[in-house]
Formats: C-alpha cells, structure tokens, sequence
C-alpha cells in the first residue's frame, strides 16, 4: 500500500536589503496562514545560507511525514520577493544654501536621491572651484534652483550657466526648479529636450512648495532604476503594504523603514491613498553624514560613551553596516542614531495624528528589547495624541507589497496576527507647564478595577500594564497648556487603546523633547526614560520616569 | 594578477595617451584648461544697444566654450564683441549690459597616479588595466599619491608615533598600525610623506586633522598632496596579523593610494591575503566591532542556537579563540574569514 503524499503549502517571503537580507515561511497550520519561520542574516552571506538557516528553523517544526523534504518544499515554494536598490547621483547647483538650495535639497533627498554635490552661490567658493568642482562630478542627473517667481535674477541665470558650462553633452537631464520667468532662457542653455521645468519650491521669501518638485523628482529616480523593476523595489512594496493595512483596518498608518542606507516613510489613508518619501541617505549609515551627529548622539543617548567614541561607531555603521553591536554601548550609540535619523524625516511633522505608527528595518523591528523599538518610534516620530505602535518584525510588509495588486490586500490580510508585533498605545502629549501635571488619564478595562487617575508631569514618560490582545478605555484630561497638537475642544477626551510587548505609554516629555542642560541631570533622566520602557510589561507594576 | 583603475576626465580635457599605451604613475594622460575666476566684458555699449536689446545679439549661450578672438556678440552691422582669450561664458547682465566669462588657465595636467597599461578610452574615463595587488579599505581621506611602502611599525597592533616618522620617510607610503593621531598625521605630511595605511583611526582625530588641513590649506601653507587609508575599521583597530605580513613582504614596493576612495595598489605583488564573509570553523577570522575590533584568531565552531550577546542582541554565534589567548563568542556577521598568509 502506497503512503498518501503529503503535502505543505508555503510561500516564501524575501527582502533583500542593501546590508541584511531577511526571510520569512508562511505556511498553513491548522487552517490558517502563520509565519513558521524567519531568518536575517547579512545580505553577503548568499541565498543558500539564508535558505538553510530557514531550513534548520523549519526542521524540527514540521509535521514528522515531512523532515527530510524541507529544502525540496522551499525549493518549490512561491518566491515573494523585493530588494533595495541603489539611489542615483543628483548634482544641486542653487542661489542660496537657505532659501533655494534648502528647498531643493529636501525635495531632492525625499524623493530618493543621493545628492553627491549640494553647491550655492553664496557658498564662499571662487568660480574656478566651482566649475572643477562640478565639471568633476559624476551624477545621473541636475537639479538647479533660485529666484523667486515674478522676478529674472540673474544670479539664478548664473546658477543654470554653471551646470550648462560643467555638464557634457548627453551628461544626464537637468531640472530647472527656479523662476518660472526665467524657464525658458534655461532651457535654451541645453540641449534640446534634456531641460523639464518645474514649479518653483521657493516661488517668494515666505512660501515652500517643495510638492511638484519633490513629484516630478520621484518619477526621475524611477525612470532612472528601470521601470520593469519597481514593482519589486522596497521602496514602493513598503508603501503598497502599508496602504493595504489602511483600506482593511481604516486607520491612518504611518510606516516607517529604517535600513541601512537609506530610509522610507509611507502615509496611508484609510481610503487607500499613500504618500511615500524615501530619503536615499536617511538609513543608518548616513547618520554619520548629519552635521555634529556625534556631539548629539553621545548628548541623546547618555550611556553610548564620549563624542569620540561614538563618531567611531557611528563611522562603523557607514563602513560595516552588516555587523552587530555587542555591546550595551554600542546599541545604545545605534539605537540613538535611529532616533535622530527618524528625527531627521520628521522635521516637518507627521501631517496630523495618526492611529498606527509601524517600524520596520532591522534596528527598529529585531531590537532586543521591545521598549527599546517604542523609545525609537516615540522620540524618532513624536506622534502626538493616541497612537498604537508595532514592528514589523517577520520583514514581510516589503515582500507582500511586491504582489500584484489585487493580492497585496489577501496576503495583508491572511497573515493576521502574525503581520505586525504590537508594542502597544502611547499618548503623547506637548506643551505643558514646567514641575506641573500635563495630563491625567484613566485606564478601563471590562471586569478589572479603573487605574488612575494617573498623573502625568511634564516631561515624565509611563508606563502602564497593557499586555497583548487586551483593549481598554481611557480618560485623558490635558492640563494647562498641554495638547495633542491641535486646539484643544474638550477637557476631557475618550479613546479606545490596545495592548502590547510594551503596555500603555503615557509621555508627556513634549515635542520636541527638552533635556536638562547639565550633563548628570540628562544622563539621569534619560536613565530613567530608559528603564521605564524596558522594564518588563508582565511584572504588572506601573513604571514611573 | 590585474585590475582595472578608472580615472575620470574633466569636461574639456584632452586625451594625451591611446590604448596600448603604458604609463607610469607621474606621466601626464590627459590635459585639461581649469577656468579662472570671472570677468565681466562689455558688449551692450560696444554694440550701441541698451542692454536689454544687446542681449538678443549674443551669438553663444551660457556654457559655451570659446577660443581666444572668438566673436561673443554681434548687432549684424558690423559691430562685433570678440573675447580677448579662451573662456566660457556663464551669463549676461540685462541690467548693466556686460557678460561674465571665466578664463581658461594655461594647460594643466591629469596625472593618473597609476602604472599600467591603458586599455579604454571613454569620453569622460580612461581606464588602466594595473598589474598588482589591490587593497580596499573601509574609509581614508585625501588625493592620489603613489610612492614606495615602508613599513613603520614593528607589529600590527602598534600605534604609529609621530618620532617613527623621519626625513627617510619624504615620499614614501607608510604602513602604520592600529591608530595614529592626528599630530602623527600632521608631522607625516610636515616630512613629505606621501601617504599612510592604517588598520584604524580614532574618527575624531581624523576629522580634526582634516579639519586643520582644509585651514592651512585656505592659508596657503600647504602644498603637495597626502593620502590616509584605514583597511580594518574606525577607532584603535589592529591590522590583521597576516595582512601585516604581506605589508612586509612588500616593504620598498611601489603602490599608489587613493586617499577618499580607500583603495590601494601595490604594484608587481603578490595578492593580498582575501577576505570572505560567513566564516567557517577552522578558519581564521579578523574580527571587527568592539570589543574585539581588529583581532584575529580562529573559528572554533559556529553555535547551532542564535546567542543572545551583551547587547542583548540576538544573532548567529561563533566561539574564536583570539591570537591573545583569549576565547569569545562573538556574532558571525561581524567576523571576517582570512587567508592564512606566512608571518614572519
């Protein structure tokens, strides 16, 4: 008598990082689609490592009729896959550091660029430096700015003759950003076809419009990375997924991917729409390109060491982004540049409250301690008001996003619980008056005793017991001057949160967060924030800081 | 053993060598005319037009290359602006009816810092096919130089001092050791050296001593060129052992160092001990990250659990007992496999 044949249904979920590549099995078990299996590893290792490591994983978990047979089922297994791919080189050439070149910098890097050359007239070099300089550069593309709209500045004329004296015939296409008069004289400076006119990010003094620049940048860099491939590239799939999980929750979702090189944030409506920006230098590795990165991240972390030793490990995540740190010191230096590199695409805000904020990357979402990934998320984004926070801690929202369109929604939704790590809900509030009470806020839950009301100074970050799968009510009373970022219209304001690895974080250090000007006063407050939020959530002892 | 070296070429710049061709670090490959600061020259009031209308009778338009005498503007009766020597021109003044044009300086010269045979000629590269060891770093600052090897220190893990440092060293490349501070920087290029290739440096010195150099250089006390290499990692990191070794037996050889671009060549050697990641048991490993930065040992064996480390970082695990005595356990990502390579 024949053995049946038995049979596994899996897929397997890639993404191939530009420093770690990470892979996940999802596997039916018990009728339901779970996630059986997940590896990281650096992205040099190959993909024969990572399929062993996943097989190693799988060996022991599998149905007995099946061991042996695991390398063949992955072997066989559908492929979900995406990769980061390399950012082009732009050249910026504008009026003004502050005005032009500022604005066109940001729309640049939030497209995706890399901006390997950031040049403004009023940056103290001579004409001759200036011309070598550029004449040198090896870019994929130009970007030129200034003037202010209504108005034929010459210096702005200037600006475009440069890049059209230092740019070789079919050197790649530039874009005028500047004086909407002055467009037409640009165009004649080039080739013809090579100039696309954009509308001015800085049309007058007070007004920044970086949109069609920041929109018609994107298209560029996705011209330039070939189109067959973005279907698959993370830069799109995060966002696509992100957006999926919008439509079948109806929550606004903030997403954010911290890589090693570079960094993406995604907003989702519930209605489906995304804005995405990626910021090619954004990821950890460019911490170290950030003006006095080291002075601050040594000033933010309290316990990763001097300056000189974190600017040493700041350089280490440039140059061996595939290494781990080993020591305490170390991950607090990394666990910090995360911070201020979230910071960084957060300078403008995060265009309103959201209901879900969700790391992913592997310093967010393989952070050893679940606290550690919520400090990241809380100081990095400051969402303000009631937040839930999770990780994406299988790496499977890039890969999903990769499906053709009508599947990234089932694959969202089939993998359920298993597609998000909670952390939990944070309220976070700003403002508030100084050693006074911020806000006060009351936890119900059904058939357990209120807690609260809790009060909250400013500058003091809570904790409160809120384990996983539970839901609760509270209460928040904001006081004095202290609110979620719009006007306040109730003193009293209901929300429904949720639980998780961390609970219930109540923060009212303020947006930003203000730190004590002494160094022993900072090291001990940030102790404090610190060991509030690692401090393990099932003790079921509130955590004051 | 070869590789291909890639030295772009300016816009404007001349080819002076073809395929075929073999060159040597100091020879001249191309030449080029670098713009000098800007001049203004009128032409509304030679042409008798107001400024504005002048405008229309410029016969280039900003960016343009032109040769001395060349005509710059012209009012079609018989009145002509010509440009007084080679320029390009970068704009016209509506306002005051004067363009600006940047003189092109005398010819000056692409030197390709390497010796090799060229092998492509590109609109905007040549490429030299070079006959030697290439050694890539993790980080490094300065220009292209090439010179002779000198070893300067006497072990891997040493700090290369400023007193190492003599009139015997002017025009050589310096192998150091594990760091060297940003007064050891400042001396060597005092002395006319070359270059130096270090296993690691502290960030901050070498931030400091750029820093101090882009000063001297805006004063003009600082002439010639000067390159650092770091070729294991960034702090006080050793060089491995047998990477050391191969230093040595190449001590007097010619090489040249790109500085920014953390790459080295040694010319006429044998390669350089290889490197791969993903270790295996029994090999030998260089470790990178404290707080084993930069030493080297053997692979015991790889875990078969993940290991939590101190860090509470999780990760693949493997126990390597170090040159020191010691024995570790220390994340696999962060452990290079080495070729063994004689010492001594």
């Amino acid at each position: 008598m024949s053995q049946p044949r038995v049979r596994a249904e899996m897929a397997v979920l890639i993404d191939v990082g530009s420093a770690w590549a990470k892979a996940g099995v999802i596997g039916q078990v018990g009728g339901r689609w779970r996630l059986v299996a997940h590896a990281t590893q650096p992205t040099a290792w190959g993909s024969a490592a990572l399929r062993a490591a996943l097989v190693d994983q799988l060996a022991s978990a599998v149905d007995a009729r099946l061991t042996g047979q695991v390398d063949q089922l992955l072997a066989d297994a559908r492929r979900i896959e995406c990769h980061t791919a390399i950012p082009p080189r732009l050249a910026i050439v504008a009026v003004s550091r502050e005005l032009s070149g500022s604005a066109a910098r940001r729309a640049a890097e939030a497209a995706g660029w890399h901006v390997v050359e950031f040049m403004t007239l009023d940056d103290g070099r001579d004409l001759a430096d200036r011309l070598a300089t550029l004449q040198a550069a090896e870019v994929s593309a130009w970007l030129i700015a200034g003037g202010f709209d209504g108005a034929r500045s010459p210096r702005a004329l200037e600006a475009a003759a440069l890049v059209a004296a230092a740019r070789r015939q079919g050197g790649g296409p530039v874009v005028w950003a500047g004086s909407a008069d002055l467009g037409p004289d640009v165009v004649e400076l080039f080739e013809p076809g090579v100039v696309a006119t954009v509308a001015n990010p800085r049309p007058d003094a007070r007004r920044d419009e970086p949109g069609p620049l920041r929109d018609h940048l994107v298209a560029l860099l996705r011209d330039e990375v070939a189109v067959t491939e973005e279907t698959h590239l993370a830069s799109s799939t995060f966002g696509r997924a992100v957006g999926a999980l919008a439509t079948l929750s109806g929550l606004r979702i903030l997403g954010v991917d911290l890589g090693a090189r570079s960094a993406v944030r995604v907003l989702a409506e519930p209605d489906g729409s995304v804005a995405s920006r990626v910021r090619a230098r954004g990821g950890l590795a460019g911490t170290v390109l950030v003006s006095g990165a080291a002075a601050r991240v040594a000033r933010l972390a309290g316990d990763a060491g001097d300056e000189s030793a974190v600017a040493d490990v700041l350089q280490t995540l440039r140059a061996r982004p595939t290494t781990l740190p080993q020591t305490v010191e170390e991950l607090s230096a990394t666990q910090t540049a995360a911070r201020v590199q979230l910071a960084a695409m957060f300078d403008e805000g995060t265009d309103g409250s959201v209901d879900l904020v969700i790391g992913a990357g592997r310093t967010l979402a393989a952070a050893p301690y679940p606290g550690q990934a919520a400090r990241m998320l809380l100081d990095g984004v400051r969402p303000l008001g009631v937040t839930q926070l999770a990780v994406d801690a299988g790496a499977v929202l890039g890969p999903l996003g990769s499906l053709p369109d009508d599947q990234v929604r089932e694959g969202v939704s089939l993998l359920g619980e298993d597609l998000l790590v909670p952390l939990g809900t944070a309220i976070v509030c700003r403002g508030g008056d100084p050693g006074r009470t911020a806000m006060r806020v009351t936890l119900h839950r059904a058939g357990w005793p209120a807690v609260g009301p809790v009060e909250m100074r400013t500058g003091q970050l809570q904790v409160l017991p809120l384990p996983r799968g539970q839901v609760a009510e509270v209460t928040i009373e904001l006081l004095g001057s202290a609110t979620f970022g719009a006007t306040r219209r109730s003193p009293r304001i209901q929300a429904m949160v949720s639980g998780g690895a961390v609970g219930l974080i109540l923060d009212a250090r303020g947006s930003p967060i203000g730190l004590p000007r002494r160094g022993d006063d900072r090291r001990e407050v940030l102790a404090a924030w610190r060991d509030a939020l690692n401090r393990d959530a099932a003790a079921g002892a509130e955590r004051f800081a | 053993m070869s590789v291909v070296h890639r030295i772009p070429l300016p816009v404007g710049a001349t080819p002076m060598v073809e395929v075929g061709h073999v060159v040597e670090p100091s020879e001249v490959l191309a030449t080029r005319r670098t713009p000098r600061g800007g001049q203004a020259i009128a032409v509304a009031a030679p042409l008798r037009r107001s400024a504005v209308d002048a405008a229309a009778c410029l016969t280039v338009r900003p960016g343009t290359f032109l040769d001395a005498g060349a005509t710059l503007a012209d009012n079609g009766r018989g009145r002509v602006v010509r440009v007084p020597e080679s320029c390009i021109l970068l704009g016209y003044d509506r306002d005051d009816g004067s363009a600006l044009i940047a003189p092109l300086s005398g010819s000056q010269p692409v030197v390709g810092h390497v010796r090799g045979e060229v092998v492509a000629m590109e609109p905007d590269a040549i490429e030299v096919r070079v006959s030697g060891a290439l050694v890539g770093g993790v980080g490094g600052t300065g220009n292209a130089v090439h010179g002779e090897l000198r070893v300067a220190v006497h072990d891997p893990a040493a700090e290369l001092r400023a007193s190492a440092i003599d009139v015997g060293a002017t025009g050589r490349i310096l192998v150091g050791g594990s760091r060297a501070s940003a007064e050891t920087l400042t001396r060597a290029r005092a002395m006319g050296v070359a270059g130096i290739v270090l296993g690691g440096v502290l960030d901050k010195e070498l931030r400091d001593f750029e820093a101090t150099q882009v000063r001297r250089r805006e004063l003009g006390v600082v002439r010639g060129d000067f390159a650092v290499i770091l070729l294991e990692g960034y702090g006080k990191v050793g060089f491995d052992p047998g990477l050391f070794a191969w230093f040595q037996r190449h001590d007097g050889r010619l090489a040249s160092l790109f500085g920014a671009d953390a790459r080295l060549y040694v010319y006429d050697a044998e390669p350089a001990p290889a490197r791969r990641m993903l270790a295996r048991s029994g090999e030998r490993v260089i470790a990178h990250r404290r707080p084993h930065a930069g030493l080297a040992g053997e692979l015991i064996r790889v875990l078969d659990r993940p290991h939590a480390f101190g860090s509470g970082v999780v990760g693949r695990a493997a126990v390597v007992r170090f040159d020191d005595g010691r024995t570790a356990i220390v994340p696999l990502a962060n452990l290079e496999a080495t070729e063994a390579f004689p010492v001594g």
